[in-house]
């Protein structure tokens, strides 16, 4: 309760204009979804949506958003506007866009768009910006889809960038840069299509802040802002105070950069202080020459702030309080913090793993927000070409879910996608035949993926796609050396592998790159188990008899690694697993 | 005599209305729910009316039996039939999480657990080739290994099923005949849509509610009958139409959203009998509200329903009522979190111990306890005078639990209570932009139709903070789910999903499948209701290639006119969006028909109480309004002593038996030819 000493708008009104607020956003949300033109908008929810003040600060943003855009990519936009026209040069009916790597640190088909909030007709008082962002399927470069490829080395590579330009100008449409746009993807349709979406999302987000600001006042509804984060920010605090003040460290891996082949260290300082805490990044290798790079607002922020939310206050709306008690840090020039020219194309592909090292530092001190690893991996498999049926170039992006990790008092759940996804759901494999000439065999839960425990992980799955048509696979996997680990006894998760299964040929490894394949040729994706909590010689046998009769565990390994014994009817032989786990429990 | 009587079995009560068709008369119960045995609830509530049911002609019936068996987990033990290589669809789901920041979240487990589900290896790839039929031999074998394992029900959906159902019908059949006491569900029986983990999870959830709606159903129909009814029993669909017992021991899921939708249908009606075609429905209770839209009469069905909430529950294509509900009724309990914020819900204190003012062991601070601070309920008059109230305790528990902890110390406590008031209103009106903004539809375009037992408080400020100016609030508010079930006609609706191209083949495709779909319904229909002229209404969803959003044309007849359908098309894309492109493709995405047979049903002015003769007797109480209308000396009337005509303006307050209606100053409220309560929302 130490927040409401601040308040100087009383609390009810409090409460109604922070409903309105939230709902705002969550509206606009919904919008795009009915409107968008692409399965990546309207299924996998590849965007965002928001509201910031006149420096930036995030004051509420879409509840379905994707969490790596929580980190305030909207607000990283509008302050390099403000940066560059000044204040006093963005007018009403302004509709500005962005995608410059070099200040919002993401691949270029992240285009953020916004539009200033005026609370009076003179344009002098600048209340906010209403900003959407909106995945662009395409933005040009050397691959379909822009960002598929593996092998990029600059950032010039993987399309063009729009550094915050005004596509409308006192609400006078700049046809010049719509020509530019539609000349610059290779699907034109979808992509204004999506930008169609983008705007209407835009516009009536902008009329439904007015209005909330028209009715409550700019002066109160600026004062109840200031309370919402002061309240959020003292929700951060007491979860901060409450985990053990001291210094942790992890340290993981990712496989390789896509092209130098070798292992990038993810070493992850945290320093708890009362409440506050500082998430130290200098341990993190250095800018890779292959894509997976992001800049230090759109990596390391983004990797920083879930992990402190998933830590902290995982329900809290999020806003610019939330994050006040997190400081951090991190030198240039590492792959979370990578220069402007860098190639960004898979830039997302890094965060699950490094928020599960952050998480995994803090858990070893604070068993109450402790997890196995969670297979981390995106798993994108990208399938583009020419399709035979309509004679036009098709792409369907998919990622794999996998295992997460157990926790001290259950197994861990999934398959779901990453630390990095949120409410993102898949294209049914109805929809992924109908458009596109590919038959999925079949997607299954790969038995005894999971990592063994007394808790167990999650578990990863199988999927196996065939092509009907000539195409080619773009594939970006990791975690597949550094494997989801376990904790406390427990042990690691099978890791993700992917491969190629020619018609008449062998079968051969692909985690990165952009492979070809004939018609009849196979695709295989494994995604990896989540690690496991405990011994798993303290797992109830009568549970390792139930994974067993759902085919989770395999009878084998039911005995190999639990020492649970069954019998001929799959029940719990008691006495011979009593026998097996008092050799092993010495 | 010749009797129609409606039955709604909801959460509490068990509600009856009955019609009698030669005198006119209409009579309302209520028993509570039991839960022990739901049979007796009803019969306790058909004795309680006095309805003999020797003379009834018709009887429908609600219950809320399918979705409490889905969320309470005690349906059939079930098997599930898929394609090789999709034994883990059902619990594979779609990847999402709705809680991003949850290190813990996981969904409800699967409907039908993993050793219980089994493979055939067939296929129909996504664009209709039949690339493997399913081996009798195969399926025989399978059907040993079910009959072994001692299940009551199983579920069958293969991938592609929408386009081509005839692996799974073959696969049912055969399953039907070898295990003939099993109840067997195939997936394309229900739903015709694309999108095979919702197809897979209703084929599921059908087959585990499926043995135990049977049950419930004959015995129902076994107790009627020994009390006297000979004629036809008919159960409410989520669909708003009422369907056979036939088709409810075939398709339970159709029953899911069985008792809120009976207050849509009533609302359709007002509204059509009022000239009111578009009106926003609003229900609500002791723990939630409800609402929905309704146009021209009719209101929109949607898909997926999620069982259990979007959060974490489980999706159901099929025609239900499109309906969004939130935590806020009469016994939502008001709190302070350790922030100090307010809050209001989602908990609920319900009917026990209820609200504190009950005085039944509430501690809790409720919504109630706020209307009886601020006077908009009377202490006196809650349940017609059949429970006193205790404004002390609710004044008491108000102030402590959330007067102090928010700091306002200093203020009266009407103050708190206007304000937990606000909160609960504001989350109302964020369910009606939930089902109107968010589908694209403009609040102020419609009239608020408003009922349930805590609805009607709320009326007109909900109206104004929506700006819609126009409140209609029925006779019987508290009873008016059993109302619109009266009202149901029996329906039956088809979807078919078919993504095609707009073109001359399209054309025929689609006819083949109108022909196909609507003479399934015209026989459906007419072997369920006697006599019945069945009417069929065709639409079709398109939309420009590749977007999600599609739009509904509603078309006259079959259609055969390209230039036509892409002219509708435009005209509402131009309207709903600002624009349009003329040279995009437009795909069609799938076909609807609905088909209707009237049943018999009372008339809308025969619905309302009669009206106590002489001078209405006016009470005054001192209500609060909060800001600057501070307490008022409000008249309070009794609702049955007002006639049509009467006209007052506000403030002032309605009470009759289970519901009070509050009319804000500046407000116009009259009484209508058909006994409703109009408010128009002054300036």
């Amino acid at each position: 309760m130490d927040g409401t000493a601040k308040i100087s708008v009383d609390p009810i009104t409090l409460e109604i204009i922070r409903h309105g607020l939230v709902a705002i956003p969550n509206e606009i949300d919904a919008n795009i979804t009915r409107t968008a033109f692409s399965p990546l908008v309207y299924e996998y929810k590849d965007f965002a949506t928001g509201l910031v003040d006149p420096e930036g600060r995030l004051i509420a943003q879409g509840s379905g958003s994707i969490p790596i855009f929580v980190a305030n990519a909207l607000g990283n936009a509008v302050r390099d506007g403000l940066d560059i026209y000044g204040a006093e040069h963005i007018h009403a009916g302004d509709i500005i866009i962005s995608n410059h790597a070099g200040t919002l640190g993401q691949h270029l088909n992240n285009v953020v768009m916004y539009s200033p909030i005026f609370a009076d007709e003179n344009e002098a008082d600048l209340f906010g910006f209403m900003c959407v962002l909106v995945h662009w399927i395409d933005i040009g470069g050397g691959a379909v889809g822009s960002c598929s490829a593996t092998d990029t080395t600059d950032i010039f590579q993987e399309g063009i960038q729009y550094r915050t330009v005004k596509l409308w100008n006192r609400g006078v449409r700049n046809d010049e840069l719509y020509r530019i746009v539609e000349y610059n993807t290779r699907f034109p349709a979808m992509v204004l299509g999506d930008l169609d979406a983008q705007l209407a999302g835009t516009l009536a987000g902008h009329d439904k802040v007015r209005a909330l600001v028209d009715r409550y006042g700019a002066k109160t509804v600026r004062a109840a802002i200031e309370a919402i984060w002061d309240q959020s920010e003292a929700v951060a605090r007491d979860a901060v105070r409450a985990l053990p003040d001291g210094v942790w460290r992890a340290e993981s891996f990712l496989d390789d950069d896509g092209i130098d082949g070798s292992p990038v260290p993810v070493g992850i300082e945290v320093r708890i202080d009362g409440d506050r805490m500082r998430i130290d990044f200098s341990g993190l290798g250095k800018e890779l020459r292959g894509p997976l790079n992001s800049g230090v607002l759109g990596g390391a922020y983004p990797a920083a702030r879930i992990a402190f939310k998933i830590l902290t206050a995982p329900d809290e709306p999020a806003n610019e309080g939330c994050f006040r008690p997190l400081e951090i840090v991190i030198p240039d020039g590492t792959f979370l913090s990578a220069g402007p020219t860098a190639p960004m194309g898979l830039y997302s592909a890094t965060l699950p793993t490094v928020i599960d090292t952050i998480v995994r530092a803090v858990g070893a001190a604070a068993p109450q927000v402790a997890a196995g690893g969670h297979h981390g991996s995106f798993c994108a498999h990208w399938f583009f070409g020419k399709d035979p049926a309509t004679g036009e170039l098709f792409q369907q992006l998919d990622t794999g879910h996998g295992g997460w990790g157990a926790t001290a008092g259950s197994d861990g759940s999934g398959p779901f996608k990453t630390m990095a996804h949120g409410d993102t759901l898949d294209v049914p494999v109805e929809v992924q035949e109908a458009l596109n000439p590919l038959l999925v065999e079949s997607i299954a839960l790969r038995t005894d993926s999971a990592g063994d425990g007394a808790s167990r992980g999650g578990l990863g799955t199988e999927k196996v796609v065939r092509a009907m048509a000539d195409c080619q696979v773009s594939v970006q996997i990791d975690r597949t050396k550094c494997t989801p680990w376990g904790l406390d006894g427990g042990v690691d998760g099978e890791p993700g592998d992917a491969f190629a299964e020619p018609v008449d040929g062998d079968a051969w490894r692909v985690l990165k790159g952009t492979i070809s394949l004939k018609q009849g040729d196979r695709f295989r994706l494994k995604t990896g188990g989540g690690g496991g909590f405990g011994r798993p010689v303290d797992r109830d046998p009568a549970r390792v008899a139930a994974d067993v009769a759902g085919g989770y565990i395999s009878r084998s390994r039911a005995e190999a690694v639990y020492g649970v014994i069954l019998d001929e009817k799959g029940g719990v032989d008691v006495g011979a697993t009593d026998a097996a786990r008092a050799a092993w429990r010495l | 005599m010749a009797l129609i009587f409606a039955v709604d079995t909801g959460g509490t009560f068990t509600d009856i209305a009955a019609f009698d068709l030669d005198t006119g008369d209409v009579s309302y119960a209520k028993a509570l729910t039991t839960y022990g045995d739901l049979v007796d609830g009803v019969m306790q509530c058909v004795e309680e009316a006095g309805a003999d049911l020797c003379d009834a002609l018709l009887a429908k019936h609600g219950t809320t039996l399918v979705i409490n068996t889905l969320l309470q987990r005690n349906g059939a033990r079930a098997a599930l039939v898929t394609t090789k290589g999709f034994r883990d669809t059902l619990e594979l789901g779609r990847g999402n999480r709705t809680s991003p920041f949850r290190i813990d979240y996981r969904r409800t487990p699967p409907l039908i657990p993993r050793e219980l589900r089994f493979e055939i290896d067939e296929r129909i790839h996504g664009r209709g080739d039949d690339l493997r039929a399913p081996d009798p031999a195969e399926v025989d074998a399978l059907a040993d290994r079910i009959a072994a394992l001692g299940v009551d029900a199983v579920a069958i959906s293969f991938v592609n099923g929408y386009l081509d159902d005839s692996h799974e019908a073959f696969v049912a059949a055969r399953l039907r005949e070898r295990l003939p006491d099993t109840y067997i569900t195939a997936g394309t029986e229900l739903t015709r849509e694309w999108y095979e983990y919702e197809r897979c999870c209703t084929a599921a959830a059908n087959a585990v509610a499926g043995p135990r709606m049977s049950t419930y159903t004959r015995r129902l129909e076994n107790r009627l009958a020994e009390a006297g009814f000979g004629r036809t029993l008919y159960m409410m669909g989520s669909n708003g139409g009422v369907l056979s017992v036939d088709r409810t021991l075939r398709e339970p899921i159709s029953l899911i959203e069985s008792g809120p939708v009976g207050g849509c249908i009533g609302a359709g009606a007002y509204g059509e009998a009022l000239g009111l075609p578009n009106l926003i429905a609003f229900d609500m209770g002791g723990t939630t509200a409800k609402c929905a839209v309704i146009r021209d009469g009719q209101f929109n069905l949607h898909s997926p329903y999620f069982v259990g909430g979007y959060g974490a529950g489980f999706p159901i294509r099929g025609s239900v009522v499109d309906i969004v509900e939130v935590g806020a009724g009469g016994g939502s309990i008001a709190w302070v979190d350790d922030a100090g914020r307010l809050n209001v819900g989602p908990r609920s204190a319900g009917s026990d111990p209820g609200p504190v003012a009950f005085g039944r062991g509430g501690t809790e601070p409720t919504v109630t306890d706020a209307n009886l601070i601020v006077g908009r309920i009377g202490a006196d008059v809650f349940l017609g005078g059949g429970l006193d109230l205790d404004l002390d305790a609710a004044r008491a528990a108000v102030s402590d639990k959330v007067t102090a902890p928010l700091g306002l110390d200093e203020q009266p406590v009407e103050t708190t209570a206007d304000g937990i008031l606000q909160i609960a209103t504001v989350s109302m009106t964020n369910a009606i932009r939930q089902i109107t903004v968010e589908r694209g539809y403009d609040p102020r375009d419609f009239g608020l139709f408003v009922f349930g037992g805590s609805g009607p408080i709320y009326a007109a400020a909900l109206a104004r903070e929506l700006s819609i100016s126009e409140v209609v609030i029925p006779p019987e508010p508290g009873n008016f789910s059993a109302v619109g079930m009266l009202l149901a006609d029996a329906r039956l609706d088809s979807a078919r999903t078919m993504v095609l191209d707009l073109d001359a083949q399209a054309l025929a495709q689609m006819a083949s499948a109108f022909e196909e779909t609507g003479r399934y319904a015209v026989e459906t229909l007419g072997r369920e209701v006697e006599g019945a002229d069945v009417t069929l209404s065709r639409s079709i969803d398109m939309r420009y290639r590749g977007q999600k959003h599609t739009f509904t044309v509603p078309l006259d007849g079959i259609p055969d006119d390209i230039g036509a359908l892409r002219i509708a098309f435009e005209t509402y894309y131009r309207n709903r969006f600002g624009h349009s492109d003329g040279t995009a493709p437009i795909e069609i995405v799938g076909i609807h028909v609905s088909a209707y047979a009237r049943t018999a049903k009372p008339d809308l002015a025969r619905l309302r109480r009669p009206v106590i003769e002489g001078p209405a007797e006016v009470r005054h109480r001192p209500v609060y309004f909060g800001g600057d209308g501070g307490w008022v000396d409000a008249p309070v009337y009794r609702r049955d002593a007002l006639p049509s005509g009467f006209e007052a303006e506000g403030p002032l307050v309605i009470e009759e038996y289970g519901s009070t209606t509050v009319v804000g100053a500046g407000d116009l409220c009259r009484i209508g030819d058909l006994g409703e309560i109009r408010i128009s929302i002054g300036d």
